[in-house]
């Protein structure tokens, strides 16, 4: 049934280096190619004085443009189209023969579109809040809410587990630097063995979570079947993974913090909690701020770690708005509403740009780092 | 923090050894505590709760630490010890780490009944290139931010933050879609190149920051000496920034070592797939399998955990000195 050792075969080795070492040699050509070009241009042609500053950063900014840029931009135009499962051959340049459609892009597919992600519309009247998946759980007021639940539970749970640890590591103690790699293991653990091994954990029968609260008496809980244990497992799980960013991070901060400082405050008589509010947070605050803001995003866009443990259910308990999304353009279900879900995507990065701009110009967090 | 846990150790020695003491016996009872009942009912639980307890009563900081020290290498312990069991013990209530019978069964099935050495093959290969083009690309890239104030640098450093606000969703339809018409489903052409392009920025900041730390007099005492500035950035930068360097290759290591959802949607069938995918399919909902899956995960894991705790003295400096001002 499997051919050579694990399916590896002198014929499969080949065919991936077949396809990997061209792509490096057209890769770095490439990339030779263009700067040298570029280069030539900007300071012999133009005269630029930064001409070497825009060469070194050519290939990072093409790289940008044509794998980021422009699927970002494409992403928008499938917002006017009407692409899903059953019409992708018109999209297709290949097969156009079987296609029902008149037109492909429209700003008609994009009213439906954006539309059908707030709105359940029939006979032209508004009659519920759209369902972005098949549900009734899954309208885009409930996913929004469970997303500001996930992101607010995550990101305090993160911040305290992670400064309570930087604390007790930054006091003079031994062994610390062994409790450290191994306080930071989460973070090197692959991502998807990590999401599996704990849903495994969370098994209403045979996981270790059961195995443990029943040795203080409690009776099995069904974690993944049910909305709200279900909903409790992911944020456990995602908190575990991120406390030792979090860690990290304000451990290193806590170090660069001169001692002088709390000599002084110890000889104006501040207490403990005192030096901790008025010399260790403000202190903190330059290296917290950058940390909330990331922390806020990865937790709001956390896609992987809720498909591959729950894949959002049971009953919508766990989808968050990018899990919906997901599962709108790829679910199981027959339709696979590309179009729409480029809408609702196009959405919710608006919804989080609009969060990133008033955050960030409130708390001035990001203004150090690139006005250095 | 440092004069802080100073001044209340001096307070604990003004107190007398006594407290001290009193706390180590206590500490001490407790562990015994656990191993008699552990002893009596045959679950090693108990010693280990007990001397837990114990140690958070005789030193509280190292009993919180030693409990999530436990907490975060769980999983890897788990998958060790669901590997080693035979097929009928998997789905045991057990918690030892070797099971009674281990057997190494789990591990050759694997390399007899399944693509598993194809698939990590695959995910190697497309990992290694990505690692290795990425941190090429970001080296010179955040180059540039650091030593030149250019037109569009500043715009340029804040389009980097927003691409890290992007929902993956937003990228994986329109790139699904792409190689859809493209033809290139089940190439690894495509995952390569959305890999790097999410690496990369992510990888200039970082090394950003920590060029930003190193002094340009470096550099402009190499030029005196005749270097071009390519010379000095390739003679004395790069040396110099070895932990940064090594953080972005292993973080974009990591990432595409694991990636799961892109390569979903673009690798679909068996005979291509990367690991993740492969280990995933172990425990879909039809096949169970979770002597193949943990033995899989050992496999995958284990040299990569090993490489992080080789490099984290490396890692965890090149991270905050980036972040850090001095």
């Amino acid at each position: 049934m499997v051919q050579g050792i694990g399916g590896l075969t002198g014929e499969t080795l080949f065919a991936t280096l077949g396809q990997i070492i061209p792509l490096i040699i057209v890769v770095v050509i490439f990339i030779l190619a263009l700067e040298f070009a570029l280069y030539n241009l900007l300071s012999k042609v133009f005269k630029l004085q930064n001409a070497l500053a825009y060469t070194l950063l050519s290939p990072a900014a093409v790289a940008i443009l044509v794998f980021m840029i422009y699927p970002l931009l494409f992403n928008v135009l499938l917002a006017f189209s009407d692409l899903k499962r059953d019409t992708f051959g018109c999209y297709s340049p290949v097969s156009v023969a079987t296609c029902q459609l008149d037109h492909l892009y429209g700003l008609d597919y994009a009213i439906d579109n954006f539309t059908k992600v707030f709105f359940r519309i029939r006979d032209g009247q508004i009659v519920d809040w759209g369902r972005l998946l098949t549900t009734a759980g899954s309208t885009f007021p409930a996913l929004l809410g469970r997303t500001v639940l996930w992101t607010f539970f995550n990101v305090i749970f993160h911040f305290t587990g992670g400064l309570a640890l930087a604390l007790i590591l930054n006091q003079k103690i031994r062994l610390k630097g062994i409790y450290r790699s191994l306080i930071v293991i989460p973070w090197a653990l692959p991502g998807v063995i990590t999401f599996l091994t704990w849903k495994q954990e969370f098994h209403a029968q045979y996981g270790f979570v059961n195995i443990l609260l029943g040795g203080f008496g409690i009776a099995p809980i069904s974690w993944l079947d049910n909305p709200v244990y279900a909903f409790v497992a992911i944020v456990f799980v995602n908190v575990w993974l991120g406390i030792p960013f979090y860690m990290v991070m304000l451990l290193g901060g806590l170090q660069s913090i001169s001692p002088e400082y709390y000599e002084a405050a110890q000889m104006d008589g501040a207490g403990a909690w005192q030096q901790f509010r008025f010399i260790t947070m403000p202190l903190l605050r330059p290296i917290l701020i950058p940390a909330v803001t990331l922390d806020v995003i990865w937790t709001f866009n956390k896609l992987d770690l809720i498909v591959v443990m729950t894949n959002g259910g049971p009953q919508e308990g766990t989808n968050i708005l990018v899990s919906a999304l997901y599962n709108a353009a790829f679910g199981t279900s027959a339709t696979q509403r590309l179009g729409f879900a480029s809408a609702f995507s196009i959405i919710i990065f608006v919804i989080l740009f609009i969060f990133a701009i008033v955050w960030i110009t409130t708390s001035g967090g990001l203004k150090e780092i690139y006005e250095k | 923090m440092s004069s802080l846990s100073e001044t209340t150790s001096t307070r604990k020695r003004q107190s007398g050894l006594d407290w001290m003491q009193i706390r180590m016996i206590l500490g001490g009872v407790i562990a015994v505590i656990g191993l008699v009942l552990a002893l009596l009912s045959n679950e090693w639980g108990y010693l280990l709760g007990g001397v837990l307890l114990g140690l958070l009563a005789w030193k509280w900081q190292h009993g919180v630490l030693v409990a999530y020290s436990i907490l975060s290498v769980f999983p890897v312990l788990r998958i060790i010890a669901i590997s080693l069991r035979p097929t009928s013990a998997l789905l045991s209530r057990t918690i030892e780490i070797i099971p009674a019978n281990a057997t190494l069964a789990s591990y050759s099935s694997l390399f007899t009944e399944e693509n598993f050495l194809l698939w990590v093959w695959q995910s190697l290969a497309i990992t290694v290139t990505v690692s290795i083009i990425g941190v090429v690309v970001a080296a010179t890239g955040a180059y540039a931010f650091s030593r030149w104030r250019f037109a569009g640098r500043r715009p340029g450093l804040i389009f980097l933050m927003t691409t890290q606000m992007i929902p993956a969703g937003m990228l994986i339809i329109p790139i699904y879609v792409i190689v859809a018409q493209l033809q290139l489903t089940n190439q690894i052409i495509g995952l390569v190149l959305a890999y790097i392009t999410t690496a990369v920025p992510f990888s200039i900041w970082i090394l950003k920051g920590y060029y930003d730390t190193i002094p340009p007099d470096l550099e402009e005492a190499a030029m005196v000496d005749g270097c071009n500035r390519m010379e000095a950035f390739y003679r004395i930068i790069l040396p110099l920034s070895t932990p940064a360097l090594s953080i972005v290759f292993l973080f974009n290591f990591l990432g595409a070592w694991a990636e799961f959802i892109v390569a979903k949607v673009i690798l679909v069938s068996n005979n291509v797939w990367t690991w993740p995918l492969g280990l995933n399919d172990f425990i879909g909902n039809f096949n169970t399998d979770w002597g193949k899956y943990a033995a899989g995960s050992v496999l995958v894991t284990v040299p990569v955990l090993l490489l992080f705790m080789w490099q984290s003295k490396y890692l965890i400096s090149g991270l905050t000195l980036g972040s850090v001002k001095s």
